[in-house]
């Protein structure tokens, strides 16, 4: 301790203290001094901190601490052991955006959701609602278990791609709880666990985090997204309603992320449209014999038809055409990205109907 | 149930599955907070097993099928583990007070600062950058480890990891809104042995996070009227304060469990704290402690400038002395009340040394 001098006098009886003499030896250190980042219309956001050098986002974070971008680094400092670390692996350029916005869009399924209007439904329709609602809550733990197992392995400099996937899994565990809610609040209760082989798909998938995305976004959250649009339209009250366009909503930010991120690498490096085209192509192909188990399948037929007298002609109709809608979407995006590969070369489940059925 | 008459070229529907479903009959009702976590512990879906057998991540009450894979690889597979009893409560709780960094502080009453005063407040700034996120990264590679058995003690902790996303951001927007910058890091949380991001446990992992570590800067962020010089700063500290709050509620209710239910880790338990008692005031990760960078930007804080440091080192002395006195509350609460009896605790001893 340096040299210490003592203490002024004081009123009151605290027994004199030594007060040792400051340093001071971290004043006027800085990387850039004089930063003054003014609050937009949408407040003081993440992006708009990204101004001189603390905007630089480097090709690869060497740091293995938790250096803050655009701080002067400790020298010495143990390594924490990240392992995502070349900014080629993970960044996305919008995900201080997509971050702000699910900040701004947070709900609470306790008190945003207007559970007073499920009224008892069937028991058809409350079995199969109850079902479905068992294997999205699954899919959410899927979500959770992934994401948080890659968030911690991601380098510092790249926060904002670490703090959208912080919103990312607290929507996980909102859509979690939210179906959970529903299944156990009208006379119904949990139906059986999924088989899933793309749950054990994206959960095995940890060879790279790219790889990952692309099952994330282009195959289950494209998925979940364009099931949870037709549930929507085939709903029974205004709390299912409010739980699929709040989930729709978040998922998409998600998938947002998974293209914005995709492009991004696949722009740089051009092995990873193959190695991202093949994880796909796996994806699709397990989603499709996951389709033949006929619970999930029979489950919507039965929602979507209104119970199971309208099951087997109106529901799987209206099944097909969603799995047609997914197909449509999931092609668009690939055609965006540049991915090789059309409609014909999935999986026969996702192939088109002929000729499509007007109703 | 049964598939209606069969239809020309329509396959037969199977639905033997529709039989084959959980408990049946569940009326979770929602009460004056809504329908929370705690309205759908209900029957047996709110029966949490002490070790769970649950190898596949299926949802809590769901009937299990034979053929399913062993993909969920848990770790965290014993309730008294990670259990805490007000889960649900601080979750719900969580995300009722979720907070937006963007459009919740009043930046516009930040104005011109004396240099030394923005640089105290830059480099506070930077240290909480630099430490929030440990309470990010952690506690969300133990949620990936974790049976969704005990998904209400996991629901709090992802809440956390949002929490603490927020606090690295809203602390790096400080920095960086008043004309200054980011300063020096300081290397807090890097990889040592007794560190949080090494732990290999996840009571010894909440007993250093949770109980000291933010235990500690939840003192401060408590005080932060004394050292915040518009309302956006007071804004901030209140804010991540009542986050923080909820995060060290979940470490005390999480060793007094544990405690309860697992007398025979108190002794090991004890050790975690004899390890954290020992960092209290040494240790780098408390702002307050004597790591010069962040103990003098809290005393030109504290005091009103730089020519002022005596005075804000009086505060920080106070300080000090309040983190400890709130740490021996917290352990007392956890059950761990004996060790300030017992002779086994350094905290009186600790107590004489905060001036130092």
């Amino acid at each position: 301790m340096a040299k210490s001098k003592p203490s002024k006098k004081t009123t009151g009886t605290p027994p004199p203290l030594e007060i040792p003499e400051p340093k001071f030896n971290w004043m006027n250190q800085s990387r850039q001094w004089g930063t003054r980042v003014s609050p937009g219309k949408s407040g003081l956001t993440l992006d708009s901190l990204n101004v001189g050098i603390y905007g630089e986002v480097p090709p690869r974070w060497t740091d293995q601490g938790r250096n803050p971008r655009g701080a002067i680094p400790v020298k010495g400092a143990l390594p924490i052991g990240y392992s995502v670390t070349e900014k080629i692996g993970l960044w996305a350029p919008m995900a201080a955006e997509l971050y702000e916005e699910a900040i701004q869009r947070r709900w609470a399924p306790a008190t945003d959701v207007p559970w007073a209007s499920i009224q008892a439904l069937p028991d058809d329709v409350e079995t199969a609602i109850c079902q479905v609602c068992t294997e999205i809550a699954q899919y959410a733990n899927v979500d959770i278990e992934v994401l948080t197992n890659w968030q911690h392995r991601m380098s510092y400099g790249y926060h904002e791609v670490k703090q959208f996937l912080a919103t990312a899994s607290l929507d996980a565990a909102r859509r979690y709880e939210a179906f959970r809610k529903r299944a156990l609040t009208n006379g119904g209760g949990l139906g059986l666990e999924p088989m899933d082989q793309v749950n054990r798909f994206l959960l095995e998938s940890r060879g790279g985090w790219t790889e990952t995305v692309a099952g994330i976004a282009l195959v289950r959250g494209l998925f979940l997204s364009t099931m949870c649009e037709y549930l929507f339209r085939h709903s029974y009250n205004d709390a299912e309603r409010a739980i699929y366009s709040y989930v729709i909503q978040d998922v998409s930010r998600l998938i947002a992320y998974g293209v914005d991120h995709l492009r991004y690498c696949m722009a740089r490096d051009d092995e990873k449209t193959s190695t991202v085209a093949t994880m796909i192509a796996i994806g699709l192909g397990l989603m499709a014999r996951d389709l033949r188990d006929p619970v999930l399948r029979e489950a919507l037929a039965i929602v979507f038809g209104g119970g199971i007298a309208g099951a087997r002609r109106e529901g799987m109709s209206v099944f097909l055409d969603f799995l047609e809608d997914f197909r449509e979407r999931h092609v668009a995006l690939r055609r965006w990205l540049n991915l090789p590969g059309d409609a014909m070369s999935m999986p026969r489940a996702f192939r088109p109907r002929e000729p499509r059925q007007a109703r | 149930m049964t598939t209606p008459a069969a239809d020309e070229n329509l396959p037969e529907l199977d639905l033997s599955w529709m039989n084959r479903r959980g408990p049946w009959d569940t009326h979770a009702k929602p009460g004056k907070y809504g329908l929370t976590l705690a309205d759908i512990q209900v029957g047996e879906y709110g029966e949490t097993p002490q070790q769970s057998q649950n190898l596949t991540g299926r949802s809590r009450g769901s009937p299990p099928r034979r053929a399913a894979m062993r993909i969920g690889g848990y770790t965290v597979r014993t309730k008294s583990d990670i259990w805490v009893e007000n889960a649900s409560f601080l979750y719900e709780e969580a995300l009722q007070r979720q907070w937006s960094s963007a459009t919740d502080v009043p930046w516009e009453t930040i104005k011109p600062l004396p240099d030394d005063v923005e640089q105290a407040q830059c480099q506070l700034a930077t240290f909480l950058t630099e430490v929030e996120f440990v309470a990010g990264d952690v506690p969300a590679r133990w949620i990936s480890v974790t049976t969704p058995d005990y998904f209400e003690a996991r629901q709090v902790l992802l809440a956390q990891v949002m929490d603490e996303s927020r606090h690295m951001d809203v602390f790096r927007k400080r920095a960086l809104a008043n004309g200054g910058g980011l300063m020096k890091a300081t290397g807090a949380t890097a990889g040592f042995v007794g560190g949080i991001d090494l732990s290999r446990d996840f009571t010894e992992m909440s007993s250093r996070l949770h109980i000291s570590g933010e235990g500690a800067v939840l003192t401060i962020f408590r005080m932060g009227e004394l050292m915040a010089y518009n309302d956006a700063e007071k804004a901030i500290y209140r804010l991540c304060a009542q986050d923080e709050a909820r995060h060290v509620a979940f470490g005390v209710m999480h060793l007094r469990y544990m405690s309860q239910k697992a007398p025979e880790r108190r002794e090991e338990i004890d050790t975690y704290l004899d390890e954290a008692e020992g960092g209290m005031l040494t240790d780098a990760a408390n702002p307050a402690g004597r790591l010069t960078q962040t103990s003098e930007s809290l005393c030109i804080l504290l005091g009103g400038g730089r020519d002022k440091f005596d005075e804000g080192f009086r505060k920080i002395v106070a300080i000090r002395r309040r983190q400890l006195q709130e740490y021996k509350k917290r352990v007392i609460s956890a059950g761990f009340g004996e060790r300030f009896e017992n002779g086994r605790s350094r905290l009186n001893e600790l107590m004489a040394q905060t001036a130092a």
